[in-house]
């Protein structure tokens, strides 16, 4: 009998691991391939934006070595001023790839750093979806681990950051992510100074990739608070706290770009003070059995507020004193969605710094979003160490969520876990037959609760259908199975929805533009490469580019050439300098643009196709940063029509129809008709016509013009060899005569006699 | 330096240093071979080719198959309406636009040719049959009576020895011509001769004065300009100023606080002949070089902050035909990012080579970003 029990138990171990493996694996396979509609329908590009920088930059990795990059100062961005690299990239992602590629070379798989950085997102989901399973287990059971891996393999939320192509640090870090909590959770479980130091390391990982990774330096602390304060404090707290926060702020510092942060920045602050407090609970808990209980009362009560005020008093006048830098603009912006708006426009001109609607919840999460508050709640319900840790996980990162659109995605893994906790335990009560019911091992061990669909059939015993779950029971076999069917149906939508975002909303590049005719002909536009590849081939290898700083990392990268300002927007004061040029005139534009030694003028017009995401649509932000630096030149209020509209129509104002912006977006527009009754210069973006259609340039002059007019480029002109005056104030009366070669020429007749 | 912009404040031009310039001068007639032939001569002493044309010349170009067939262009000709040949004050701005060095004399009977030329190169001389007129610096013994005739103080040229000479010692000057203005968006424009604060520029036939279109000190005498490709054009109202008469003749000022005695009229316009003709003026640099403070070759890669850097620059000045190092006080260096964030002037040391001045340079960039 028993030795039949191990045998058929050892068999189902082997069993469950194996199926686990399959599920993982699928999971794996599924997420990747999902990941891939953007190179099939266009080809293997990189996408956007900052995936640009990245590339160049692993590139320049790959081609000069680790140390080069790392003294890498790019005078290709931000000229004049030029940007050292090496000290201010997370370079988590490109010693990742680097590395992969290395290794691919080593075993003499020749590809280009190119593929490695297309198909670093989606490889890495997999791993992802790995450190979920391995996060919910800990948390709660295997099979709600393999929920939650099957859900974050494919919920848009995460897959938005992580298609091929998309080579951005969130493709790496929500893995780093993941990883660490995992390890933190067990380190918390086991109490052992490895699993902490594997933690230190994974988030050494994670701050060399994302600089979120100070949400996992404010949540881990939280973490421990929170347990203090419900008097679960433990040794095992204790140690796995201590150890991880030494090593982890030891090792952080490792990355130049982060370099003294941790003990210098307010944002780092709380970690050190829970740190501390947690020193003042062990000494408690240590002399508590040491000492009476008077004792106990006027050392620690008075010890202890005493301590408190000071270390407040010490955290201000280091603040005040320098010596530790307040909370940054982007921290208050978090808690103050108003705050940006006013203070740091740059901030706020960014669309995924914008509030989350309610709609982009479901769109990237669906069913998750509904199922995830279920899981919560049974986590609350049965809470424990762990189960701590993610209930404030999720209820932080709903709140972030909800403050920019971007943060959608430290949500999604919280999401995904706790949805995957929800599907599994309504799976576990509702497909199981009554009889065969387990109530014993709901709690505490989780040896034979990670069996949950089969293991419950071997082991009989029922008496436990009382107390909190008796409710359960009063539901017939009927209405479970419903339910359990509308569950999979969910799961199957789940599916479909994921498939349907991610093929349509999730994989374009944005470098390559997509429409199609009224017959559902696939139309490609190729703008702006076309663009990129005419500054590369047709201008001098130093002409400098301004455009927007949205399109300095694809100049850089596609164009090779170098750029004012980009998306790394360090710098506010020389943006600002740009928008100035961009939304005076043309005279007060070409002394700035004189100062800054620009040779070429990038725009994007979107006016011909209707293109919404062009600069004439991003010039209110442009005016808006040049006047938080140049308020008395320029004023918002001048570029809006007499009824307070934002408008380059009939209604525009003189300064908007005489700045850079207009002039370089609408120049020869008057002249085309897009269609047979419109009249020329119909702006198709805005949908009406423009408000000056004759436009004269002056100091530019139009150097190439895409085939959609999607990206339109300026020369700048220089200046006359000698000055000529334009408006005689002495009048010349003398009719021109006629210029041939060889005329005899005329002399004036001396009018007087000589003198004497 | 590969990661810092410079700008050094030298205008530097690079010439040939031609033994023999070829130079057009236009007169109203080939008489003025005769009439300004001590100007001329002293142009030709010093070695250049010159050719003599009256300005309505059929047969007059500057370009042959789209090439400059002289170096240097004189115009002594007021009066001219129209240019001959295939000359024009566009043909001569395209001259000045190939490098071509322009001087322009004009006088009282000025064309409209020379007025369109002034207007070409940021300037504009006064209608035709003005002229300045100075009721208290006109000289005894040359002037007609209707004080046209004005004697020059030094304290009115301009304060660069290179374009005017030593005019410490320079002797007044005589000026009988047409007022010439800089036009208002003219920054390029050197008031190489100004006219005093009494003088005006009117008919000096007319019997009452209204509204004279320029007056007092914004009337340029002698006006120039160094164009952005290095060319240089002199106007000057006065084509008498170049005569053999105003040369030979002695200054006799109403003004009694002015000395009288020869005029100076032969020194000026030598000297500004020369600037026109770059014989002065001109600076070249001759090597360029940076390293690291104790070191002789620039660094394989970047310089970084805290590094010394040693900075030389050799310029030189062409001086009397040779070129010659530059003995300039204030040759700053300016490592600029928007706006200049390092200014120093450079220290003159003489190099191993007695010929070179060196200007090394010690620049510590203390966490300059």
């Amino acid at each position: 009998m028993t030795s039949t029990t191990a045998s058929s138990r050892s068999s189902r171990v082997g069993a469950t691991t194996l199926l686990t493996i399959v599920v993982l694996a699928l999971a794996w396979f599924v997420g990747f391939a999902s990941r891939l509609f953007a190179i099939v329908r266009f080809e293997s590009i990189i996408h956007e934006f900052d995936p640009w920088f990245n590339y160049r930059a692993t590139h320049h990795m790959v081609q000069h070595g680790f140390y080069k990059f790392l003294n890498w100062f790019d005078e290709r961005a931000w000229y004049p001023l030029g940007r050292i690299v090496g000290g201010t990239v997370y370079p988590g992602l490109m010693v990742t790839s680097g590395l992969i590629h290395w290794i691919l070379d080593s075993l003499n798989f020749h590809v280009h750093i190119r593929e490695v950085c297309v198909f670093l997102a989606p490889t890495f989901s997999g791993l992802t979806a790995i450190a979920t399973y391995l996060l919910t287990k800990e948390l709660w059971s295997p099979g709600a681990g393999l929920f939650a891996a099957c859900f974050i393999a494919i919920t848009p939320g995460y897959t938005s950051r992580s298609v091929a192509g998309s080579y951005d640090n969130e493709g790496i870090a929500i893995f780093a992510l993941q990883f660490t909590y995992y390890l933190w959770v067990k380190s918390l479980k086991t109490g052992s100074i490895m699993w902490a130091s594997l933690c230190a390391l994974s988030y050494f990982y994670m701050v060399s990739a994302w600089g979120g990774y100070v949400f996992i330096i404010n949540l881990i602390p939280l973490h421990a608070l929170a347990l203090i304060i419900m008097g679960r404090y433990s040794s095992r707290l204790f140690v796995s706290y201590t150890s991880f926060y030494c090593l982890a702020t030891i090792l952080s510092m490792q990355v130049p770009f982060v370099g003294f942060q941790p003990v210098r920045t307010s944002e780092h602050m709380p970690a050190f003070g829970v740190f501390g407090l947690l020193q003042i609970v062990a000494l408690m808990h240590y002399a508590r059995n040491r000492i009476t209980r008077q004792q106990f009362m006027t050392l620690f009560v008075g010890g202890l507020t005493i301590l408190g005020g000071l270390a407040v008093v010490v955290y201000f006048a280091l603040v005040w004193g320098g010596y530790v830098a307040p909370f940054s603009g982007r921290f208050y912006s978090l808690w103050d969605t108003g705050y940006a708006k006013i203070h740091i426009p740059i901030i706020a001109s960014v669309s995924e710094h914008q509030p989350t609607t309610w709609v982009s919840f479901f769109f990237d999460l669906h069913i998750t979003a509904a199922v995830f508050p279920v899981g919560l709640w049974y986590c609350i319900k049965k809470v424990n160490d762990e189960r701590v840790f993610i209930i404030l996980y999720a209820v932080s990162a709903v709140y972030f969520a909800g403050v920019m659109v971007r943060l959608m995605l430290t949500l999604t893994p919280a999401v995904c876990v706790l949805a995957g906790i929800g599907f599994s335990y309504t799976f576990e009560k509702y497909l199981k037959d009554d009889e065969t019911r387990d109530r014993a091992s709901s709690t505490g061990s989780n040896k034979d609760e990670k069996l949950y669909d089969k293991a419950a059939k071997n082991v009989k015993s029922r008496s436990l259908q009382s107390s909190a779950d008796g409710e359960d029971t009063t539901v017939s076999s009927n209405v479970r199975t419903i339910i359990a069917i509308i569950l999979v149906i969910f799961l199957l939508m789940f599916v479909v929805h994921a498939t349907y975002v991610t093929s349509n909303a999730y994989s374009h590049p944005s470098v390559v533009l997509q429409s199609s005719t009224s017959n559902g002909d696939r139309i490609i536009m190729d703008d702006f490469r076309e663009a990129y590849h005419w500054l590369r081939e047709n201008t001098a290898d130093d002409a400098r580019i301004m455009s927007w700083w949205d399109y300095g990392y694809q100049i850089a990268g596609m164009a090779n050439r170098t750029t004012l300002v980009d998306n790394n927007t360090w710098n506010n004061s020389h943006i600002a300098l740009v928008g100035k040029a961009m939304s005076s005139n043309e005279s007060a534009a070409y002394e700035i643009m004189t100062e800054l030694d620009v040779d070429y003028i990038l725009v994007i017009f979107g006016g011909v196709i209707g293109y919404s995401g062009d600069d004439i649509n991003k010039f209110l932000w442009m005016v808006r940063i040049a006047q938080g630096e140049h308020p008395k030149d320029i004023r918002e209020e001048n570029y809006f029509t007499a009824s307070g509209e934002y408008s380059t129509g009939a209604g525009a104002s003189e300064t908007m129809l005489n700045c850079l912006m207009y002039k370089m977006s609408y120049y020869r527009f008057g002249e085309t008709r897009v269609g047979y009754n419109q009249a020329g210069g119909f702006d198709r973006t805005r949908g009406y016509v423009i408000g000056k259609k004759d436009i004269t340039l002056e100091y530019i002059e139009e150097a190439y013009t895409t085939e959609n007019w999607l990206v339109r480029i300026y020369k700048r002109k220089e200046l006359p060899n000698k000055p000529t005056v334009k408006e005689t104030t002495i009048p010349i009366k003398g009719k021109k005569v006629s210029q041939g070669k060889n005329k005899k020429g005329v002399i004036r007749p001396a009018a007087t006699a000589t003198k004497a | 330096m590969k990661r810092l912009p410079i700008l050094l404040l030298v205008a530097v031009i690079a010439v040939r240093q031609a033994v023999a310039d070829r130079i057009l001068v236009l007169g109203e007639t080939v008489a003025v071979k005769d009439t300004h032939s001590d100007f001329l001569n002293s142009i030709k002493e010093r070695g250049h080719e010159l050719t003599v044309r009256a300005a309505d010349d059929s047969q007059l170009s500057l370009f042959k198959h789209g090439q400059l067939i002289f170096d240097h262009l004189f115009i002594l000709a007021p009066g001219v309406q129209v240019f001959g040949g295939s000359l024009s004050p566009k043909e001569i701005s395209k001259f000045v636009d190939a490098g071509g060095n322009v001087l322009v004399a004009a006088g009282s009977n000025i064309g409209d040719a020379l007025r369109e030329l002034a207007v070409e190169h940021g300037f504009e001389f006064d209608e035709a049959g003005t002229s300045v007129i100075d009721h208290h610096n006109y000289d005894q013994s040359l002037d007609s009576g209707d004080h046209t005739t004005i004697v020059v103080g030094k304290d009115q040229l301009i304060n660069s020895e290179l374009i005017v000479g030593s005019s410490s010692k320079l002797s007044p000057v005589l000026f009988k011509g047409v007022g010439l203005v800089s036009g208002k968006a003219n920054n390029l424009a050197l008031s190489i001769v100004k006219a005093s604060g009494t003088s005006y520029s009117f008919d000096p036939k007319s019997r009452r004065v209204v509204n004279p279109s320029i007056a007092g000190s914004r009337i340029l005498l002698v006006g120039g300009l160094q164009s952005r490709n290095n060319a240089r054009i002199v106007f000057s109202g006065s084509v008498e100023f170049f005569s053999n008469a105003f040369f030979a003749s002695k200054t006799n000022s109403v003004n009694p606080s002015v000395q009288k005695g020869a005029s100076g009229n032969s020194e000026l316009a030598t000297s500004i002949a020369k600037w026109v003709m770059k014989e002065s003026g001109v600076l070249r640099v001759k090597s360029v070089n940076h390293h690291k403070k104790g070191e002789t070759v620039p660094p394989a890669e970047d310089y970084f902050i805290t590094e010394d850097v040693v900075y030389t620059i050799e310029i030189e000045e062409l001086k009397n035909g040779k070129w010659v190092p530059f003995q300039g006080k204030d040759v700053q260096l300016e490592f600029v990012r928007i706006d200049p964030f390092v200014r120093s002037t450079l220290k003159t040391i003489m190099g191993v080579s007695q010929l070179h001045s060196n200007f090394p340079m010690y620049l510590e960039f203390s966490n300059s970003w």
